[in-house]
């Protein structure tokens, strides 16, 4: 017998004791993994931290050597600076707005469809299934020249339509399929109990399969958020001028191009604008993260 | 201000509307044809997908084709040239190979490096350690920020002097080599080293979280039956854990090669030194947009069609020697 298994005994030390409680082994057993998901984690947000620190540096502080972590003195004002270089405010309004159509439209058509490919058989079903499911590997380019010319020939170049009208048909391939597996989930008594109270297949829709994938339409409803808020490239396909016209990424673009030209580029600037941009974003994940999380998570488990 | 949401409020609700009474025109009419009334709800619902999937993929992807074999500045009409674009774009244009090679490499090393790191770091989450959901939040935290603040961001980190955070820690490191500190974006042939660090950075949190889901997903008998069987760490690794995740990478292979072909947020907030290839997407924009060749921008682009079908279907082929399905297994027994 060995003084390991009788750690209660009498002859061992309190240090030996202390090493042989249950956290302690826990420690022993797992402290490799802890210093691994510690350096993991540290890689994950020494950027973010180097990005608040940077945008409440002031400019003399900005290229020191060695880097400072702390800036001396805290220059608030550079928010304030920062946001008033462009018209930002306004930026935010066109976002909100063209976040809040767009996410609209792909959350109503999404989940119609999505119950559609879920309920019901309809000639050549599964093949369009397929071909739906086939879009999400379809290049953007290859559709961008011809669809910015079908909104040009609209006359509909430089307005909000082309990042929120085109949400009306469904074009987010990724949500229906999400929310389709959810209604497959959902047993078919509970519809049929329905039907026989004489409900049709919208009001089934709308007051039974609806409220049943509730937390499948807020992970598509965030993600959706995501997307859209930070879509860049639809902004700077269409939207030309004034810029008060931009939506916040496109504006956050022009402002890195006059600021980071020439011989000190302004990147505290930068980052407290980045800081500003990035906000609702992170706010919201913090407050759904079970939501987010689970939303990318559908995707690669049922997928 | 005002006006222009106005304005697009009012073509938003008519267009909202417009599919509306073409859904109930639809069911309707397949009603009367005497279809089912089942089959006729199902194409109804589906009506909004079915009207975008022809107006905005497959008539773009014909109409592109077509660009394509043409002359386009948008002020004249296009012009038949055969396959002059084509011509150019593999023979003359001397930016075209260099762009493909630094696309394909991108996607080649950032790929499996971000699939490796992930795979690590979803094992070391479900080995049992304590605080899983604070560890999967910090590890997600890249992921929800925009790409483009990512792109602006890694700039200030890899700056080319020696105030750059990351040149200023690893001064003993490259102060071995050389006086000056690497130049990382401002320097052509570090370009894709930039991007590789800061695409890892940007997309190994989302990928260890997927992959953390498909190893909960991995039924526990798996490994007591292996156990039983006088499997150690190592041959429970090989033989349960592997397998049974090759769904989820497969899903996270062909997603992140088709998204790493694909970079444009990122590319388009850097700027690149001269001399230096851009990335192909990037390539397409320019072509299109700034210079207004849109039929050598629409041959671009289906040249990017092309490599993206042949990569999925190259991956799709060769699932069935590494991925490992359930279903597939149990019918064949």
């Amino acid at each position: 017998m060995t003084t390991r298994s009788d750690s209660a005994g009498p002859a061992v030390s309190p240090a030996a004791r202390l090493l042989q409680s249950p956290a302690a082994r826990h420690v022993t057993r797992y402290g490799l993994a802890y210093v691994l998901l510690g350096l993991g984690a540290a890689f994950a947000l020494v950027p973010f931290i180097w990005m608040l620190s940077t945008s409440l540096k002031s400019i003399d502080q900005l290229f020191t050597f060695p880097p400072t972590w702390l800036p001396d003195p805290i220059v608030w004002r550079n928010y304030l600076d920062a946001w008033q270089a462009l018209p930002f405010g306004i930026m935010v309004f066109n976002s909100l707005f063209v976040t809040a159509l767009a996410m609209f439209g792909e959350l109503s058509t999404a989940s119609l469809v999505a119950y559609g490919f879920a309920r019901f058989r309809f000639p050549f079903r599964n093949a369009l299934f397929l071909l739906m499911l086939a879009t999400m590997m379809l290049p953007w380019v290859v559709t961008l020249i011809p669809g910015f010319l079908i909104w040009r020939w609209l006359g509909l170049i430089n307005t909000y339509d082309p990042l929120t009208v085109g949400a009306l048909f469904a074009w987010g391939p990724f949500y229906i399929f999400l929310l389709r597996q959810f209604f497959l989930t959902v047993s078919r008594e509970i519809e049929e109990a329905a039907i026989i109270d004489g409900a049709n297949a919208m009001q089934v829709f709308w007051h039974v399969m609806l409220p049943l994938v509730k937390p499948v339409l807020l992970a598509v409803a965030l993600l959706s958020f995501q997307g859209n808020w930070n879509n860049f490239r639809s902004a700077l396909i269409f939207l030309y001028n004034p810029i008060e016209r931009f939506t916040l990424p496109l504006g956050l673009q022009f402002f890195q191009a006059t600021l980071t030209a020439g011989e000190a580029p302004r990147w505290h600037y930068m980052m407290a604008m980045s800081t500003l941009m990035a906000l609702p974003i992170l706010v919201l994940f913090f407050l759904a993260q079970r939501q987010f999380i689970e939303g990318i998570q559908l995707g690669g488990v049922k997928g | 201000m005002l006006e222009w949401y106005g304005a697009t409020l009012l073509r938003y609700v008519a267009v909202a509307v417009g599919i509306g009474v073409l859904m109930w025109l639809t069911h309707r009419g397949l009603r009367r044809l005497g279809m089912r009334r089942e089959s006729a709800i199902g194409l109804t619902l589906i009506m909004p997908w079915l009207l975008g999937f022809l107006i905005w993929n497959l008539y773009p992807i014909a109409a592109s084709l077509f660009f394509s074999f043409t002359d386009y500045n948008i002020l004249q009409p296009p012009r038949w040239v055969g396959i002059d674009n084509y011509r150019t774009m593999f023979t003359s244009d001397p930016s075209f190979w260099p762009s493909v090679q630094l696309t394909m490499t991108f996607a080649l090393i950032s790929v499996p490096l971000g699939l490796a790191g992930s795979v690590v770091a979803a094992i070391l989450l479900n080995q049992g350690v304590r605080g899983v959901g604070l560890w999967r939040t910090l590890f997600y935290l890249p992921a929800v920020l925009p790409a483009f603040i990512v792109a602006l961001l890694w700039r200030l980190l890899l700056l080319p002097t020696r105030s750059g955070l990351i040149n200023g820690v690893t001064e003993p490191v490259w102060s071995l080599f050389s006086d000056t500190p690497p130049g990382w974006f401002l320097d052509a042939d570090m370009v894709l080293w930039s991007f590789v660090i800061m695409s890892f950075w940007g997309i190994f949190g989302a990928n260890t979280v997927i992959m953390l889901a498909g190893l909960k997903n991995i039924p526990r008998d798996l490994y007591d039956a292996a156990s039983v069987d006088g499997a150690g760490t190592f041959s429970k690794f090989r033989y349960v854990t592997i397998p049974q995740l090759t769904p989820t990478l497969f899903y996270l292979l062909v997603m992140g090669v088709i998204g790493a072909v694909q970079v444009f947020d990122q590319p388009k907030f850097v700027e690149l030194p001269a001399g230096s290839p851009n990335f192909l997407n990037v390539v397409v924009y320019t072509q299109a947009f700034a210079f207004s060749k849109m039929g050598y921008g629409a041959a671009l682009a289906w040249f990017m069609f092309v490599v993206i079908l042949l990569l999925t279907l190259a991956i799709f082929r060769s699932s069935s020697a590494w991925v490992y399905y359930e279903a597939e297994v149990r019918e064949r027994a």
